[in-house]
């Protein structure tokens, strides 16, 4: 009779804590750059993997729990991260890691999640995983290697009959390595280079180099800047002009992607072809739907408010998560990781499979010219046509128009 | 004596903290206090002690974190020779921008140490070696018997790097260098009258900080596996290393521990905690509250609430 009674009692307890258990949510942590240069940015992608959680949530969660997002603000600053990433394990004990947006806030925890063969979701970084290679590592962003940033550009200036390029790239290591790719790829298309310039990072006046590439007379320019660069050139060649032999302009401009820059430039930015990771018309099943709720959300927020380059590829780590989640019905580190190297994931950014060094197989960076665009006026970066996809092919909206000086005016 | 025994006491509680604590999150953060405890520390030095405001903690630190990863790189040595080199780079570093700029005082001296981090940041983002502008990964080697994880390891090395921090302040604090740099402090010209050398002891003061400053440093590349020049030479840690020792007094060398444990530790729980830069927020009111209310710092405030009563 005893027996029985403490028997009753276990199991009573058990289903107790089974039931506890149930209830608890599922915790996804991560820090996210909510202050400092990478602010704006990571501001937008957190509205996005909330609105994840919340879509996930109203469909009853996974595996019958509700999940919970955790995520601090690492300043952009990576002395900061081990740390958070350390309290997310250790005191906050989530159950699924998202890295922070960026290269740099990234990089200091790859040897974290290795030491403790964690499956860690990437975000938007660059080559992360070269020194570390963490088999459980899966970067969600539409490049892999230097040359996949570029290979749109170049495929386009062949198609236009180009025979010689020239080369502006900011004089630090990142631009570099985006830059050599594309002159490797320059050289094997056959295209002359007939100007290359690097220039120091603290440069605020690029008319002298824009006169000395317009008596260069090349056909192509692809130029690889950071933000403000990218605005002081756009501004320097609105004034000075490339000259009539350049049939393209751009390529690796950072910061043409954002909107406060894309405003403020207006109908300067007509002509140029540049990378993206998505623009309006491209065809992807579902991101029409997400960009709608979430430019209400973003105006809540007061965030980026069109944005295409970030969240998207944001509320598309949620859902590879839950796919794989849901396939597994499994939260093992170990069997999501291999779910995600097997499978193809169907994401809002569309369909993503994984190479065996965790980077997407098939890169899929956007080249699109910008094309009647007027000054202030936001509104009109939703439409399809004001950025043309050129490349991929898969998602082309239209042919490169050329020469750059008669579609820029 | 009361000094050795309480520096052995703190040090053998650390040591039993790596032994018997398995979060590794506590390790991460008090890593992190005990590094603003020794950059206080040498801060104090020239900064406290001769009144020389130091803007350059960055490049002081920064050069000995990229030592360490030089050394790693190109030998493999163990860490303690990483730091031993760090402070030796950090200390000539030191010593030459004494030399240099010494002659500057007040607000100029403050600005030339500005240009020795820009300078120092501008180095290291074009020696592509060390990573260049994006940076460095490094894998951690094994931890060194006993410690089984190597942030454990770092801790006590930080822990034990602090006692000795402190042991060297205090030794300055309480000999000749430091009548002589208090005299300074006071006035050049009259110290120079009374026969101190003053620019011998701002130059040792200068080094010697410096040395200290970068032995902070070297731990840090593996402490983080990564090692870029944006994050190495920010100013953060000048504003840090400044505000301690004025939070918890700059005349004595347990002023800037009270300072740095209180303000990195406030740091620490409002990253984790508010999640926003908050916590540089937090040193800028805190600056403000102390230079008011108590200018002498914390040290300052006990001593005029609790006077000592004259024999």
């Amino acid at each position: 009779m005893k027996f029985q009674k403490l028997l009753m009692a276990a199991v009573g307890a058990f289903a107790l804590s089974s039931a506890a258990l149930a209830q608890q949510p599922i915790k996804v942590g991560m820090s996210m750059p909510q202050t400092g240069s990478l602010g704006a940015g990571g501001k937008a992608a957190l509205v996005a993997l909330q609105m994840w959680v919340e879509d996930v949530n109203a469909k009853g969660g996974l595996l019958n729990r509700k999940v919970e997002l955790i995520a601090y603000d690492d300043q952009t600053n990576p002395a900061l991260t081990p740390a958070i990433y350390t309290k997310l394990l250790d005191i906050d004990k989530v159950d699924l890691l998202i890295a922070p947006y960026g290269t740099v806030p990234t990089a200091p925890i790859m040897p974290l999640v290795k030491q403790r063969d964690l499956l860690l979701m990437g975000n938007f970084s660059f080559q992360v995983n070269r020194t570390v290679k963490h088999d459980k590592w899966f970067n969600n962003s539409p490049w892999n290697d230097a040359s996949s940033w570029s290979d749109g550009f170049i495929l386009n200036a062949q198609k236009l009959g180009s025979k010689t390029i020239a080369f502006l790239a900011a004089d630090q290591e990142f631009a570099q390595n985006l830059a050599n790719g594309a002159r490797e790829l320059a050289k094997k298309a056959g295209l002359k280079t007939v100007y290359d310039q690097n220039y120091p990072p603290t440069t605020v006046d690029f008319s002298t180099m824009i006169r000395a590439i317009r008596s260069a007379k090349p056909d192509i320019v692809f130029v690889m800047s950071y933000p403000n660069d990218s605005v002081a050139i756009v501004r320097a060649v609105n004034e000075i002009g490339v000259g009539e032999s350049v049939k393209m302009f751009g390529g690796g401009m950072v910061g043409l992607q954002f909107t406060p820059i894309m405003s403020t430039l207006g109908s300067m930015l007509n002509g140029i072809v540049n990378y993206n990771s998505y623009v309006p018309g491209m065809k992807y099943p579902g991101i029409e739907d997400f960009l709608s709720r979430y430019a209400k959300k973003a105006v809540e927020a007061k965030v980026d408010p069109l944005g295409f380059y970030l969240p998207p590829f944001n509320y598309a780590i949620g859902q590879m998560l839950e796919q794989a989640i849901n396939a597994t019905k499994s939260l093992d580190h170990k069997v999501l990781a291999a779910y995600l190297h097997k499978n193809e994931m169907k994401t809002i950014v569309g369909p993503i499979r994984y190479g065996p060094d965790g980077e997407w197989a098939n890169p899929r960076v956007v080249q699109a010219q910008f094309r009647g665009i007027v000054d202030k006026d936001i509104e009109q970066f939703r439409q399809p046509g004001k950025q043309v996809v050129l490349s991929p092919d898969a998602y082309k909206t239209g042919d490169v128009m050329a020469p750059f000086e008669k579609v820029r005016k | 004596m009361r000094f050795w025994i309480s520096s052995a006491c703190a040090f053998a509680l650390a040591v039993l903290a790596a032994a018997t604590l398995k979060n590794e999150y506590y390790f991460f953060a008090g890593y992190t206090v005990l590094m603003f405890v020794v950059l206080a520390t040498a801060w104090n030095i020239l900064g406290g002690y001769a009144g020389y405001v130091n803007f350059g903690t960055p490049a002081f630190f920064g050069l000995g974190a990229y030592t360490a990863v030089v050394v790693f790189k190109a030998t493999a040595a163990p860490l303690v020779v990483q730091i031993l080199a760090a402070a030796v780079m950090s200390g000539l570093l030191g010593f030459a921008t004494g030399l240099l700029t010494l002659r500057l005082r007040g607000i100029f001296f403050a600005i030339a140490t500005i240009a020795v981090t820009v300078i120092m940041e501008t180095l290291f983002i074009n020696w592509r070696y060390t990573g260049g502008a994006t940076g460095l990964q490094l894998l951690r080697p094994a931890p060194v018997w006993p410690f089984e994880s190597y942030i454990t390891m770092l801790f006590v090395v930080m822990a034990a790097m602090t006692v000795a921090a402190i042991a060297i302040a205090r030794y300055i604090e309480t000999s000749w260098i430091g009548r002589g740099l208090r005299a300074i402090r006071d006035s050049e010209e009259a110290a120079e009258c009374s026969g101190v050398s003053t620019l011998k002891l701002k130059v040792f003061a200068c080094a010697i900080s410096g040395a200290l400053m970068g032995a902070a440093g070297a731990p840090m590349p593996m402490y983080l596996s990564f090692i870029e020049p944006a994050s190495t030479f920010n100013l953060n840690y000048a504003i840090g290393a400044l505000a301690s020792p004025m939070i918890g007094g700059t005349a004595h060398y347990l002023g800037p521990v009270i300072g740095a444990v209180i303000l990195s530790t406030i740091q620490q729980v409002v990253t984790v905690t508010i999640s926003s830069e908050l916590n540089v927020l937090v040193v800028g009111v805190l600056l403000v509250v102390f230079v008011v209310a108590a200018p002498e710092g914390i040290l300052g405030l006990v001593k005029k609430l609790f006077p000592r009563k004259k024999p």
